[in-house]
C-alpha cells in the first residue's frame, strides 16, 4: 500500500497545471463554436482521449494521468471537453466492437469534436427495462429503415451522430432482437425536439425517426446481438473522472465554509451553530470517504484491473452522496441556498454537471445522477446479482423467455 | 499510487483469518462470554507466539517494527471474529510508552507486552464522560516520593485484567500521563457489564493512589497532544476492528438470502433483500477505504492523517451499525435470537462505536480543522 503519487505522476502533474494555467480561457464560452475550440485545444494538448489506444488518435496514457488532469481542470474550474459520451462510452464500443472501416470513418473526428454523438437508447416505455425497447430497424437490402422514438437524448440537438439499439427482430425474445447501428443524426428523417429539465435548461431531448437511414456498414457487431453491445457500453469504467470530481466537492464545500461564516442565525454566523456543525462535519467527512474510495477505484485501473459490476458500487455510492450533499446544503443555507443567479462569488459552486450554478442548481441536478445510466435501483440489482451473487428475481419477461 | 496490499500484507491478512477461524470460532467467543475473566490466557500466549502483540512496537524490544496498515489487518480479523480480549488497548499502551516513554520504561514494559505477559488498559474517561483530554478531571499532586493520583475512570475496557493502566490526570503543568499499577493502594475496581460481553469494562476509583516519578509517562503537562493523537490512532483502529465485524454481518447475510426461501424462491432474489445487501455492501466498501486510507496515512505521516483517522472511525461507526443490524433484519427471526450468532459482530460494532471519541466527537475535530 502506497498512495504517494510517483514522480512522474507528479511531474506530469505540474506539466498539467502550468499548461491549463497558461491557456484556460478567461472568458466564459458561451457558443457551440467556442467549446469546439477550446476542445480543440484540449485534445491537441494530450488531454482528450487520453486512454485511447494512439492508432485511433488517442494518446495511450494511464489512468492516473487521465485522473490527474480532470483533477487539475476541476482545480481550476476549467470548462469540461465535449462530446463527453462519444469519447467515454460510444468510441470505447467502436474500438472494441466495430470494423476497422468505422474506426478509421468515425473515431478521429470523435474525439477532435468535429462530429457530435449521442446515445440513442432509452425510449418513453423502456427506461430501467432497456431491452424493452420498440424502435425498429428494418431490412431494406443495403441499409435500415427506423422508425421510433428516443428520450432523455443527451446533446440531441448538436449531435451529428448517434448509436443507436433498434430491434430488428421482433420475433424472438426481447433481449436477442436487438441490434447496435450507427445513425446519422443530419438527414430529414430524424427530428430532435429538446426537454426541458426541471432546472430550467435543456440539455437532453427527444429524437423522433420517421423513416429514417441507417447503412448496414454502420451495424456494430453482429445481427440482432446489440444487447451484449450495450451491456459493455453501460458497464464501460467510470473511475477516471473520481479525483475531478471529488476535487469539486472540495471547492463547494470551501465556498460552505465561506457562506457559513457570513450568513448568521441567533446572533452568530452560522458555523458557530452546534447543529450546523454536526451536518457539515458528516458532509466532510463522507466527501473525504468519496475521495479515498476514488483513490482505491484509480489504483486498481491503474493496474490495468477492470473494475467490471464493482463500477456500479462507485455510481451508486457517488450519486447518492450527491444528493445527500446538496440536500444537507440546502438545509443549512436555508432561502439563500435557494437562489437560482448568483451575486455573490460565494454562491458560485460547480453543479453535478460539471457546470457553474448555484447551490440551488446544484441542488436540482443531483436529483438526475441516481436516475442516468442506470438508476440507483438498478444498480442494487447489479450489485445483488453480479458483484454478490445473489439469485436472480423472477420477472415476468424472464418467465415468458 | 497502490491501494492494494503488499503479499506480507495479504499473508498477514491470511495466517490471521486462519488461526482465528481456527482458535477463535464463535463457539469459542461464547466460551469466553459466560467466562468471569472474559479472555483466554492461552489465545494470549499463541497471539504472542504470532508476533501480533508486538506487531508495531521496535524491534529492539521485542516487536516487529511494523505499521499501522499491519495493525489494521489484524483488527479487521480480530474484528471479523468478534474476538475478546485485550489486544488493542494493550498495543495503545505499548505505543504510548514506546513514543514517550523512558529506556527504563521501555525496558520494563515493551519486551512484557510482546511476550503476552503483560497486558494495559487506557483509562481515558472520566466522571463526565468527556473524550476530549482537555476535559480530564482526575488530579494527580505532587507527593515527597512522587504522585498522588485522585478521580474516576469509567468504563475502562479490559481494566480488571491490565498489569498496567495509561492514566491521566491534571497537574499544575497541565494533563500529565501517570502509569498506574493497577494492584496500587487506594485503587478500587468494579465491573460493568456492557451490552457487548466480548468487551469487558470497569470503573475505577482512584483515592491517593501513589505513583512513583518513574511512571510518569513523558514531560508532565505534555499529555493532551499525545492523548490527542492516541485517540485518532486508537479510533483508526476501532474502525478497523469495525469494518471486520460489518464484513462478516455481510457475508453471512448474503449467504442466508442465497438459502433462506419464502414464497417459494431464495429471499435474495426479492429487489427489497438485494438492494439492502448492495448497500450493505457499499457501506462496507467506503469503510474499507476509509480505514485503510486512514492506516496508511498515519504510517506515512501524510498530512491529512489525523482526520483521516477520525474520519475513519466517524464513518465506519455509522456504517458498521447498519450493516451489522441490517444483516439481523435480513435474517428475520433468526437473527434475533441468542443461538445464531449474528448479534456477536453487532455488538462488538456497537461497543466500539462509543470507544475512542464518538463519530460526533471525531468529526468536530475534523470541521474544527478543515472549517478555520
Amino acid at each position: 500500500m502506497d498512495l504517494n503519487y510517483s514522480p512522474e505522476d507528479r511531474a506530469f502533474r505540474e506539466k498539467t497545471r502550468r499548461w491549463l494555467e497558461a491557456n484556460v480561457p478567461t472568458e466564459d464560452l458561451k457558443t457551440l463554436a467556442e467549446r469546439k475550440v477550446w476542445h480543440r485545444k484540449l485534445y491537441e494538448a494530450g488531454y482528450v482521449g487520453m486512454l485511447w489506444p494512439q492508432e485511433y488518435g488517442g494518446w495511450g496514457a494511464t489512468a492516473m494521468q487521465q485522473a490527474i488532469v480532470q483533477d487539475e481542470m476541476a482545480r481550476i474550474q476549467a470548462p469540461p471537453a465535449i462530446n463527453g459520451l462519444g469519447i467515454g462510452f460510444i468510441g470505447p464500443t467502436i474500438i472494441v466492437h466495430g470494423t476497422e472501416a468505422q474506426k478509421q470513418r468515425y473515431l478521429k473526428k470523435m474525439l477532435t469534436a468535429e462530429e457530435i454523438w449521442c446515445q440513442l437508447y432509452s425510449e418513453p416505455n423502456a427506461g430501467s427495462d432497456l431491452a424493452g425497447l420498440k424502435t425498429r430497424a428494418e431490412d431494406a437490402g443495403d441499409h435500415f429503415v427506423v422508425n421510433g422514438q428516443k428520450i432523455w437524448t443527451s446533446s440531441g440537438p448538436i449531435a451529428d451522430w448517434g448509436i443507436l439499439l433498434a430491434r430488428t427482430d421482433p420475433k424472438i425474445a426481447k433481449h436477442k432482437g436487438i441490434s447496435c447501428v450507427l445513425l446519422n443524426m443530419r438527414q430529414p428523417g430524424v427530428e430532435v425536439r429538446p426537454l426541458k429539465q426541471l432546472t430550467g435548461h435543456s440539455l437532453f431531448s427527444e429524437v423522433f425517426m420517421t423513416n429514417a437511414r441507417a447503412d448496414k456498414s454502420d451495424l456494430i457487431g453482429k445481427l440482432n446481438e446489440g444487447w451484449a453491445i450495450a451491456q459493455t457500453t453501460l458497464g464501460y469504467e467510470r473511475g477516471g473522472n473520481s479525483l475531478g470530481r471529488v476535487t469539486r466537492y472540495a471547492i463547494a464545500f470551501k465556498q460552505l465554509v465561506k457562506a457559513t461564516k457570513q450568513l448568521r442565525r441567533n446572533g452568530k454566523p452560522l458555523i458557530e451553530d452546534a447543529a450546523v456543525r454536526s451536518k457539515m462535519g458528516k458532509l466532510y467527512a463522507e466527501l473525504e470517504v468519496q475521495r479515498y474510495a476514488g483513490l482505491r477505484v484509480l489504483s486498481a485501473l491503474n493496474k490495468g484491473e477492470s473494475p467490471g459490476a464493482a463500477s456500479s458500487i462507485t455510481k451508486l455510492s457517488y450519486t447518492e452522496f450527491e444528493k445527500r450533499y446538496y440536500e444537507q446544503a440546502l438545509e443549512i443555507l436555508g432561502p439563500w441556498g435557494q437562489v437560482m443567479t448568483a451575486r455573490e462569488e460565494f454562491e458560485e459552486i460547480d453543479t453535478a454537471s460539471g457546470e457553474a450554478g448555484t447551490w440551488a442548481t446544484a441542488f436540482l441536478w443531483a436529483r438526475a445522477g441516481t436516475i442516468y445510466s442506470g438508476s440507483s435501483e438498478i444498480q442494487k440489482n447489479i450489485i445483488g446479482e453480479r458483484v454478490l451473487g445473489l439469485p436472480k428475481e423472477v420477472r415476468a419477461d424472464r418467465m415468458k423467455a | 499510487m497502490d491501494f492494494s496490499f503488499t503479499p506480507d500484507q495479504t499473508l498477514l491478512k491470511n495466517s490471521a483469518r486462519a488461526f482465528l477461524d481456527e482458535h477463535c470460532k464463535p463457539a469459542t467467543v461464547r466460551l469466553l462470554w459466560d467466562d468471569p475473566r472474559g479472555e483466554s490466557e492461552a489465545m494470549w500466549k499463541e497471539m504472542a507466539q504470532l508476533g501480533w502483540l508486538g506487531l508495531s512496537l521496535p524491534e529492539g524490544h521485542g516487536g516487529s517494527g511494523l505499521g499501522m496498515v499491519e495493525s489494521a489487518l489484524l483488527l479487521e480479523e480480530l474484528g471479523r471474529a468478534a474476538y475478546p480480549g485485550p489486544y488493542w488497548p494493550t498495543a495503545l499502551v505499548a505505543t504510548a510508552i514506546a513514543e514517550a516513554g523512558t529506556e527504563a520504561q521501555k525496558k520494563r514494559w515493551l519486551a512484557a507486552i510482546a511476550t503476552g505477559d503483560a497486558r494495559g488498559a487506557l483509562a481515558l474517561l472520566d466522571a463526565d464522560l468527556d473524550w476530549n483530554p482537555e476535559s480530564i478531571a482526575t488530579r494527580a499532586e505532587k507527593t515527597t516520593t512522587g504522585w498522588s493520583v485522585t478521580g474516576l475512570k469509567r468504563y475502562v475496557a479490559w481494566g480488571h485484567v491490565a498489569d498496567v493502566l495509561l492514566v491521566p490526570a491534571r497537574t499544575p503543568e497541565g494533563v500529565s500521563l501517570f502509569l498506574v499499577d493497577p494492584a496500587a493502594a487506594g485503587l478500587s475496581s468494579s465491573p460493568v457489564m456492557s451490552m457487548d460481553p466480548g468487551t469487558r469494562l470497569a470503573h475505577l476509583t482512584l483515592e491517593r493512589v501513589p505513583v512513583r516519578n518513574d511512571d510518569v509517562l513523558g514531560a508532565p503537562g505534555s499529555a493532551t497532544p499525545r492523548l490527542g493523537r492516541l485517540l485518532r490512532r486508537a479510533g483508526a483502529g476501532a474502525a478497523a476492528e469495525m469494518l471486520g465485524a460489518a464484513r462478516r454481518c455481510l457475508d453471512m447475510a448474503v449467504g442466508y438470502a442465497k438459502v433462506r426461501e419464502q414464497f417459494g424462491q431464495p429471499i435474495g432474489s426479492f429487489q427489497a433483500i438485494r438492494h439492502k445487501c448492495a448497500e450493505m455492501l457499499l457501506e462496507t466498501e467506503n469503510s474499507h477505504s476509509a480505514v485503510y486510507y486512514a492506516a496508511w496515512a498515519l504510517d506515512a505521516g501524510a498530512e491529512d492523517a489525523e482526520n483521516a483517522a477520525s474520519i475513519a472511525k466517524a464513518y465506519t461507526g455509522d456504517a458498521s451499525r447498519k450493516v451489522c443490524g441490517e444483516a439481523i433484519q435480513v435474517h428475520g427471526g433468526i437473527g434475533f435470537t441468542w443461538e445464531y450468532d449474528l448479534h456477536m459482530y453487532f455488538k462488538r460494532a456497537k461497543a466500539l462505536e462509543a470507544q475512542y471519541g464518538d463519530a460526533e466527537y471525531h468529526r468536530e475535530l475534523v470541521l474544527d480543522a478543515v472549517a478555520r
